[in-house]
């Protein structure tokens, strides 16, 4: 059930009244409960299996943390169920096709079977989440979660179970076992943030998929200007689907009177790759920095074990993307960006002379290169566009110029935005006529059948 | 790599973001429902319509139902007999001038009948073109078409159980009759059957299949990437006079050889249902109705399917009876004023229409 179709419309319908009805009482984290686990059946009634295998097992692993006694074993054990889940599910073919592959080149006559496993929508999401919680436990910045209802709703809470936000415990927790009190603004507020992310992900997202779809989908066929404008719509495409999704994750979190943590902060304006960071997926890039950057040393032992914990990170979160290299690729070349960016940085011509936007060209720039090894079908693919880039002629890229004309409103926006000039955008009266001309460009211009979200395949 | 730590962010601290208060929606709401409920009526202004003597819709623009509902609006104000059907209502072999209802309305010498047939409008589709597309039709007299081809086989009859593709499934019931072969999803159907309630759905639908090359603007940008998106509305609707398929050789000199068909039963077929329940509606709402049955290529078929088909023309006939229905159950036409298995050539619409004034009855109801 996705966010953007008449189906989710009816069934969020039939849950909000529910859930306005009985909001002040004790059913209304057993209302969230079932509602989030039907809207997870829906796609398929198997992946609640193993939803409510991490629910049951973290639930029971966070008590034993809490008891006291052999708590580092307890954390390694739910650390250890969630990855193997991941792995099994995840990588398990990957894996097995990697061996196969080794085991050709040394002309062995062995092979090992390579599973084919339907991978539930969302996983990585919401097992990241468990880890996090049990980890929070176990340092006792989180108290262990006492109950089991509360808990499981925490872990598959709907608006955010396919894509995220991977929430922390000591937000989304408190917020459950609260009065369940709606407001008006929320309602008004949850809107506004569903209908932009609406917008984002079926007006625009979807608009440049087509486009991409055509030139990644025969690399070998294209030439230089096609490739480097398919790259560049990528680079928005994935950022309007993916931060389009986030919106009505939070814009329907928000109707109901919770608060799901800020995911995207106009990424594309960030003036280094740190930044960009700060900025891009900030549910995922906060949850590696505590949970995998700082334990493994952070920047507090000397400028070789800072890069190399950076680029460990870097790699590690491009492998959470997907079991392929690729994604491997696209997280080494991203470190690789944030050493540039921070030396750079260290330098008083980058951080006194260079203007902020030469900075936030230079980053998207290299953002944008890196969303070459992201979308490739495979490292193959992607070298060839990188190659053909640079090596093939000028062709007619045919790229329509509505494409360019709405990506530039977007940068303008994000650009006033935060500028001074911010206070234009704030006069109720621009905020109602770019609302209206939201609304009206969608039902005069969009299809009729959507396209599924990029980052629930993570 | 995110590696300091953030600080919580309020939801509108962000970009993309337009927060907008309870009264701001009210205004919003405001605004976009005048804009649903005006485009449409305001674009019935600029968009210059006048069907002519002969007019009928223009082929390419078959799926285009708000065109449809626009012309059946301005028939039904200046034509006292609507003829409606499928391809051989429409005329689907011949020019606009040489169609049933041109040759009712040379051979009486009163322009009273208008071609409100649309290509391909099975009786399934048929029920929901009446039902959700012809507004004004209450209290006309309508000449409704029964075209026996639709009950020549089980896939015609849309009852087979494995889907395929079928002429019109938008304005087939999506939920209330059940179609064996037709297995849309339910997000689809619902986005079907609301659409056919608001009339700028049906608008939008109509600029789409009238001037994007029957896709939405999206996609036809990127057919043609450097053109203004709003240049094809300039261009006018097409006109209605040019025949899609020229006949050029009937059935005969093509070398068709007869055909053997699975006729479905008379009592199960799901077509006539349909029909039935477009007749019913028709009734229900005052409208004065003379039912046309065939005229069937009879010579394409073999003896047994010939016999078949006479128990179904008796059928029908004896149901058209019993509810007081007049009709007129058509003798074939001679073979060579036939192109393909129902559709005449203009000879055969000629003598059809002529055949239809000898018939007492039929003279009676259009009096």
């Amino acid at each position: 059930m996705l966010f953007q179709t008449p189906l989710f419309l009816i069934f969020f319908a039939v849950v909000y009244s529910v859930y306005l009805l009985i909001k002040g009482t004790r059913l209304r984290l057993p209302w969230l409960l079932v509602s989030s686990y039907v809207f997870y059946a829906w796609l398929s009634p198997l992946y609640l299996i193993p939803l409510a295998y991490a629910t049951v097992v973290d639930y029971f692993v966070a008590g034993r943390i809490e008891a006291g006694s052999r708590k580092r074993a307890w954390l390694t054990l739910s650390i250890a169920n969630n990855l193997l889940v991941l792995g099994y599910f995840k990588y398990a073919s990957f894996f097995a096709e990697n061996v196969n592959a080794l085991l050709s080149a040394m002309r062995t006559p062995y092979e090992i079977p390579v599973p084919s496993l339907l991978l539930p929508a969302g996983l990585s999401f919401f097992l990241l989440q468990s880890i996090g919680y049990t980890i929070d436990v176990y340092r006792g910045t989180t108290k262990r979660e006492k109950s089991f209802l509360a808990y499981a709703t925490f872990v598959s809470f709907f608006p955010r179970l396919l894509a995220g936000p991977i929430e922390r415990a000591n937000h989304l927790l408190p917020q459950l076992h609260g009065a369940g009190r709606v407001t008006l603004r929320d309602f008004t507020d949850g809107l506004s943030i569903f209908v932009v992310g609406y917008f984002k992900k079926v007006a625009l997202a979807d608009y440049l998929a087509i486009y991409v779809a055509s030139v990644y989908g025969s690399p070998q066929q294209q030439q230089s200007p096609a490739l480097l404008l398919a790259t560049f719509l990528f680079a928005w495409q994935i950022y309007f689907d993916f931060s389009g999704y986030t919106d009505m994750a939070r814009g329907v979190a928000r109707m109901m009177g919770i608060g799901l943590m800020l995911n995207f902060d106009n990424p594309y304006l960030a003036v280094s790759m740190g930044d960009f960071w700060k900025r891009w997926h900030i549910s995922l890039s906060s949850w590696f920095r505590d949970y995998v950057y700082i334990p493994l040393g952070g920047n507090r032992k000397g400028k070789f074990a800072t890069y190399r914990n950076l680029f460990l990170t870097m790699v590690l979160s491009g492998l959470w993307h997907g079991a392929a290299w690729t994604f491997v690729l696209w997280g080494a070349v991203h470190a690789l960006g944030n050493f540039a960016t921070r030396e750079l940085e260290r330098t008083p011509f980058y951080v006194r002379r260079l203007p902020t936007i030469v900075k936030q060209l230079f980053v998207l720039a290299m953002v944008t290169f890196a969303w070459i090894f992201f979308r490739a079908a495979s490292i193959g693919d992607a070298w060839t566009i990188v190659t053909r880039i640079f090596t093939s002629g000028l062709s007619d890229p045919k790229c329509p110029v509505l494409v360019v004309v709405l990506i530039a409103a977007v940068w303008i926006y994000q650009y006033l935005f935060e500028s001074r000039l911010r206070s234009i955008l704030e006069i109720r009266i621009v905020r109602i006529v770019l609302m209206i001309l939201l609304l009206t460009y969608l039902v005069l211009t969009v299809p009729a059948e959507g396209q599924p979200f990029i980052y629930m395949q993570f | 790599m995110n590696t300091d730590q953030t600080s919580d962010v309020t939801p509108f601290d962000c970009s993309h973001s337009l927060r907008l208060s309870a009264v701001d929606w009210i205004i919003v709401g405001v605004a976009m429902l005048a804009i649903l409920g005006l485009a449409p009526i305001l674009w019935q202004r600029c968009e210059r319509f006048e069907p002519g003597d002969d007019y009928r819709m223009p082929y390419e623009l078959s799926s285009s139902y708000w065109l449809y509902s626009r012309y059946s609006r301005q028939a039904c104000d200046k034509r006292k007999t609507l003829v409606i059907g499928d391809s051989v209502v429409w005329g689907h072999y011949v020019p606009a001038n040489q169609t049933l209802s041109h040759y009712l309305n040379e051979f009486t010498g009163r322009w009273q009948f208008a071609n409100l047939g649309l290509d391909g409008t099975h009786p399934a589709a048929l029920e929901g073109l009446l039902r959700f597309y012809s507004p004004k039709l209450r209290g006309h007299a309508v000449l409704l078409h029964f075209n026996p081809l639709w009950m020549t086989s089980p896939k015609h009859d849309l009852q087979t159980d494995k889907e395929f593709h079928f002429n019109h499934p938008d304005l087939v019931s999506q939920f209330t009759v059940p179609i064996p072969c037709y297995k849309a999803p339910f997000a689809k159907r619902a986005r079907i059957a609301i659409k056919r309630t608001i009339p700028f759905a049906n608008w939008i639908a109509h600029l789409r299949a009238t001037y994007y090359d029957s896709t939405d603007i999206q996609t036809w940008t990127l057919r043609h990437p450097y053109a203004c998106p709003l240049k094809p509305l300039t261009r006018g609707l097409p006109d209605s006079v040019g025949v899609p398929e020229p006949a050029g050789e009937t059935w005969v000199q093509k070398g068709a050889k007869k055909q053997d068909v699975t006729w479905v039963r008379f009592d199960t077929s799901l077509q006539w249902k349909f029909f039935r329940r477009a007749l019913d509606l028709l009734q229900n709402q005052g409208n004065r109705v003379f039912v046309l049955v065939g005229p069937f290529n009879e010579h394409m078929l073999n003896e047994a399917d010939a016999a078949d088909y006479e128990a179904i023309k008796t059928q029908a006939a004896d149901w058209l009876v019993k509810n007081n229905i007049p009709f007129s159950l058509l003798r074939p036409l001679p073979p060579e004023h036939y192109v393909d298995a129902s559709h005449p050539l203009g000879e055969g619409y000629a003598l059809w229409a002529r055949r239809l004034l000898e018939d007492p009855v039929f003279v009676r109801w259009i009096r």
